[in-house]
């Protein structure tokens, strides 16, 4: 069966499976940036941490996933099996390039215009947010962006501990050997992660403030 | 995570799969064909490229040369269809394979419950086809099991999957794509002995059905029937007793002309008739895929054990 023809027959499916998929990439992505910046932040406070933290943040990223899905489904509460320990697995996943790219960001503000900020008399918070985050924004971005389009891609792997997805059509393309099945769930995927990609570079050239 | 590649290694492939990877499989013959020049005096002994595989290739080779033939190995040699154009072509002399596995994916028959007539089927047209003989079935079955934890099965009092269906409705299950895709597989399940589970099973990846099970996430899996890893989680397999999965039973396959150039080497390869039970092959699989022993060690020890 070809591909075109094997799209057409299993369209509601495909349409359920990508929304799935959005919404895995959605939820996940939003933890992690909720988690991610602010742990970026915490080590330009606390230069200590910065070595572990990244340093765990990069081992994080060579585990392999069905080796991490082994390590969570004993773990009670966040682990199991679905799409919750997926979302789980997508958060760790996105880590590693929102923190580096958080810390990065505030790390290379001039130390001049820092000093200015505080000379005209800003506290800590505000030298934060309205300096250093917004001078950092392009930066930070760039990280969620390489987050998100990762997790489009990597998101295909909820299918292997049921979490649904795109990756269902994949793992079951595998199965049974047929490359339509396997495109059905890849070629969305792609797409996704080139309309991610391009949705995140406008807001982040809005945002740039050197424009 | 020791042997996750154990609980992924994947059953006898299955037909309709095959086609697929056809092309893709000639190629890797004719390189094969190319880089083995000649026909030596020694027997060949080929295998596929999995753990099972591998050591039946090795029990067979050392059989042989306990019958002091002169063998040479070429084991892990990709799949089904490399194997089989490789015997075909007299590249090697001997291989293991599944009845199931020649009925449904080399000779493409629809998948059938019945073990003798599979049997006599794979036997008479290797026969007549390519000049190839199937030898004493080696006695274990690789066919789909459904496994469910010892203790459940022990607490419940149950061995068959018959004995199952009322229990059923409380189990929460998961299966592998395959075992979901596969006409042989889930939908038949239910019908052939009327089975309904507590939701739909999770769908995921096979090796982690296995742990989600021992891990008391799920309560009912479909896996291997030979895998190391059952007895590895002690994990218990329902008997199939309606017949319902489709017969792989493991038997050596040998060209004609073998036992013409080599004559003892039938007597060795009968010797192995009936000496694997399913049992007997989990624990094989579980000293090389859980325990990480060489193949040819484990091979060795269970060589040891039979009288020659």
């Amino acid at each position: 069966m070809s591909f075109f023809r094997y799209v057409l027959l299993n369209r509601a499916e495909l349409l359920t499976s990508t929304v799935e998929h959005i919404g895995l990439v959605a939820v996940s992505s939003g933890l992690a940036i909720l988690i991610g910046v602010p742990a970026g932040i915490l080590l330009t406070r606390n230069p200590r941490l910065r070595a572990p933290v990244l340093g765990l943040a990069n081992v994080v990223q060579t585990i392999p996933s069905l080796a991490l899905f082994g390590f969570l489904i004993p773990i009670p509460f966040i682990g199991g099996i679905g799409a919750r320990t997926a979302i789980i697995a997508l958060v760790l996943y996105g880590m590693l390039p929102l923190i580096r790219n958080t810390y990065t960001g505030i790390a290379s503000v001039d130390p001049a215009v820092r000093e200015a900020a505080r000379g005209m008399g800003m506290t800590d918070a505000q030298v934060l947010w309205i300096v250093e985050l917004r001078l950092a924004a392009p930066v930070i971005l760039a990280g969620i962006r390489i987050a998100v389009v990762l997790g489009v891609g990597i998101g295909t792997i909820a299918a292997a501990i049921g979490g649904g997805g795109l990756g269902e059509f994949i793992f079951r393309g595998v199965a049974m050997v047929n490359s339509a099945v396997i495109l059905a769930g890849a070629v969305p995927a792609a797409l996704l992660a080139l309309i991610a990609d391009g949705g995140l570079h406008l807001l982040e050239r809005r945002l740039d403030w050197r424009r | 995570m020791n042997g996750m590649n154990g609980m992924t290694a994947r059953r006898p492939e299955g037909g309709a799969a095959i086609h697929a990877v056809m092309p893709l499989c000639r190629y890797a013959v004719l390189a094969l064909l190319a880089a083995g020049c000649g026909r030596s005096d020694a027997i060949i002994v080929g295998s596929k490229n999995f753990t099972e595989s591998v050591l039946l290739g090795e029990i067979v080779a050392q059989q042989l040369a306990r019958y002091d033939l002169p063998v040479k190995r070429k084991l892990f040699l990709g799949g089904t269809f490399v194997c089989h154009e490789a015997i075909k072509a007299g590249q090697i002399d001997v291989y293991v394979e599944y009845t199931g596995t020649a009925y449904s994916a080399i000779l493409s028959l629809p998948a059938t419950h019945d073990a003798v007539l599979v049997r006599q089927v794979v036997d008479s047209a290797y026969a007549r086809r390519w000049q190839l003989v199937w030898t004493e079935p080696l006695g274990f079955n690789n066919t789909f099991a459904m496994l469910i934890r010892r203790r459940d099965a022990l607490r419940l009092g149950i061995r068959t999957l018959s004995q199952a269906v009322p229990h059923a409705r409380s189990w929460r299950p998961a299966f592998g794509y395959e075992f979901v895709e596969r006409d042989d597989g889930y939908p038949g399940l239910l019908r052939t002995y009327g089975l309904a589970f507590a939701g739909r099973p999770a769908v995921m990846d096979l090796g982690l059905t296995y742990r989600a099970l021992a891990e008391g996430r799920v309560d009912i899996i479909a896996g291997n029937s030979t895998d190391g890893q059952i007895a590895a989680l002690d994990l218990f397999q329902l008997a199939d007793d309606r017949g319902y999965f489709p017969p792989y039973e493991a038997a050596p396959v040998a060209r004609t002309d073998l036992f013409t150039r080599f004559p003892a080497a039938r007597a060795a390869l009968a010797k192995l008739g009936g000496t694997i039970t399913d049992q007997k092959m989990r624990q094989l699989n579980h000293q090389v895929d859980v325990l990480h022993r060489p193949a040819v060690e484990v091979a060795e020890e269970f060589l040891a054990a039979i009288p020659k």
